[in-house]
């Protein structure tokens, strides 16, 4: 007797984890923090780079070891436009060249180390990352955010997290996750939506907290609703425009989430957050607002890394009719860890798909009754002095 | 080259099954776009759009000229509605297959 396909046993695909990184614009960071005449140490793309800012104000990026006998330039020193090895004094320029060698009657001609072209966008840094080693495409930079940066919104409130165990992949996955949202984020995603498009990903989702939970992150308090539209530009970098309506009080809230891959199985998380500040309000109470936020986003940020750092990989997974279009998803994502010429169409060609929340709100709002339900018994059991 | 492409011959088909299976084609009422199409229930749609169709879609063309451009991540009101035209036709089949 052959066995009916109902009893075979699905098994995982755990894939094999690529060796390049993507490429595309990554986010370092805030310019501010990099431009203090000092070397700064960034580890990504399976090294270490090192950011300084020169005499003219720019911002530039190399690789972090000196091309010389190995150095570790972010422990050396800006000396006028160069960072200088701590080892022999080797002197390199932003554009990748050796400038000048102290002891030496010159510099040889091949000593060119790996750059990386700078573009400070909304007052963070951005670097293009390329295998290919290909000029940067200034076309595909993440869009300007007109007033921010202003006394209109709050300044960025800035947080970094490293990830171990984990291929930057996994959090790329959320864009099309729209249960998770309850299980993980503790809210009702009533409506969401993908749209793929180039070399643009977004997510619209419009959420209600659960009252079940205590909340915590930014999407689970049951005081709030969320009108979310986020967009990933390229590989690494997502705004994030969120409208949340707190009690009637509604705030426009931009979250930046952005990320540079460490190793084949680690990556920073780097996000930011910034506040239309609120008619009325003076700035102290903006601030507040802003921390509140950023505390909360934070929060739900990590409600992910536990499940990411116990989970495996998944090149299979297993789809119900609720789930959001993963596979899509990751074949947009797979664009930019191929050499150009072998982009496929159904990579960039738009795809759009609408999840059906109706059957999941009508269970997850039972379950959330019958938690309320039973919380409301275990008080009313318990001693009132309690 | 190293990258996520599946290798895996059950893990192609479960890419071909959810990316390419019961797509059907749906031609904009009001423009030459054609794209194709899946309902896997009344409110779940999936839209498939191709280079061409992309450039033929007179609201994406209009929409690209204007500054910004955040607008381009919304759907095309007049291929919505061609598509719920066609729904209503018939054309269009509702219902997942196991999931898909």
């Amino acid at each position: 007797m052959t066995a009916t396909p109902a009893a075979v046993v699905r098994s995982l695909d755990q894939g094999t984890t690529p060796i390049r990184f993507a490429r595309g614009w990554h986010c370092l960071g805030l310019a501010a923090d990099f431009a203090d005449g000092k070397p700064h140490a960034v580890h990504g793309f399976g090294t270490k780079l090192v950011v300084w800012q020169d005499g003219e104000g720019e911002l530039n990026a190399l690789d972090g070891f000196c091309r010389h006998m190995g150095g570790d330039l972010t422990q050396g020193e800006v000396k006028g436009d160069h960072i200088a090895c701590p080892f022999h004094d080797w002197r390199w320029g932003g554009d990748g060249k050796c400038k000048e060698i102290p002891y030496a009657r010159r510099v040889p001609l091949r000593a060119r180390t790996q750059r990386y072209e700078t573009v400070v966008r909304n007052g963070q840094l951005l670097i293009w990352h390329d295998p290919e080693g290909s000029a940067a495409d200034h076309d595909i930079l993440p869009p300007e955010l007109p007033d921010v940066m202003s006394d209109k919104y709050t300044p960025w409130s800035w947080h970094t997290k490293e990830i171990n165990g984990s291929h930057c992949r996994e959090l790329i996955d959320n864009v099309a996750d729209m249960a998770h949202f309850y299980y993980v984020h503790f809210a009702f995603p009533t409506s969401f939506r993908n749209v793929f498009d180039g070399h643009t990903a977004t997510q619209f989702m419009e959420s209600k907290g659960r009252p079940d939970t205590s909340g915590g992150s930014g999407y689970g308090d049951e005081n709030s609703m969320l009108k979310s539209v986020a967009t990933y530009y390229g590989p690494a970098y997502m705004i994030n425009w969120l409208e949340v309506d707190y009690k009637g009080f509604v705030t426009e809230v931009i979250l930046i989430n952005c990320h540079i891959p460490t190793g084949p199985e680690s990556f920073t998380l780097q996000y930011g957050i910034s506040v239309r500040k609120p008619e009325g309000l003076d700035d102290k109470t903006c601030a507040y607002i802003a921390e509140r936020y950023t505390e909360s986003f934070g929060d739900g940020f990590l409600q992910d890394v536990a499940i990411w750092e116990n989970k495996v990989a998944v090149q299979n997974p297993l789809l119900c009719e609720e789930d959001g279009p993963v596979y899509q998803l990751r074949r947009w994502y797979e664009q930019f860890y191929v050499d150009v010429a072998d982009v496929k169409p159904e990579m960039v060609d738009r795809f759009e798909f609408e999840v059906d929340t109706t059957k999941a709100n009508e269970y997850w709002h039972a379950e959330v009754a019958e938690n309320l339900a039973k919380r409301a018994a275990a008080d009313a059991a318990a001693p009132a002095d309690a | 080259m190293a990258s996520f492409v599946p290798t895996r011959e059950e893990t192609l088909a479960d890419l071909r099954r959810y990316t390419e299976d019961r797509l059907v084609e749906v031609a904009c009422l009001d423009c030459l776009a054609r794209v194709r199409v899946k309902k896997n229930s009344d409110h779940q749609t999936s839209v498939q759009w191709t280079g061409q169709s992309r450039s033929d879609c007179q609201e994406f063309q209009r929409r690209g000229e204007a500054p910004g451009g955040r607008d381009v991540h919304k759907p095309c009101p007049r291929l919505m509605a061609s598509i719920d035209e066609a729904v209503r036709a018939g054309d269009v089949p509702i219902g997942a297959y196991d999931g898909y």
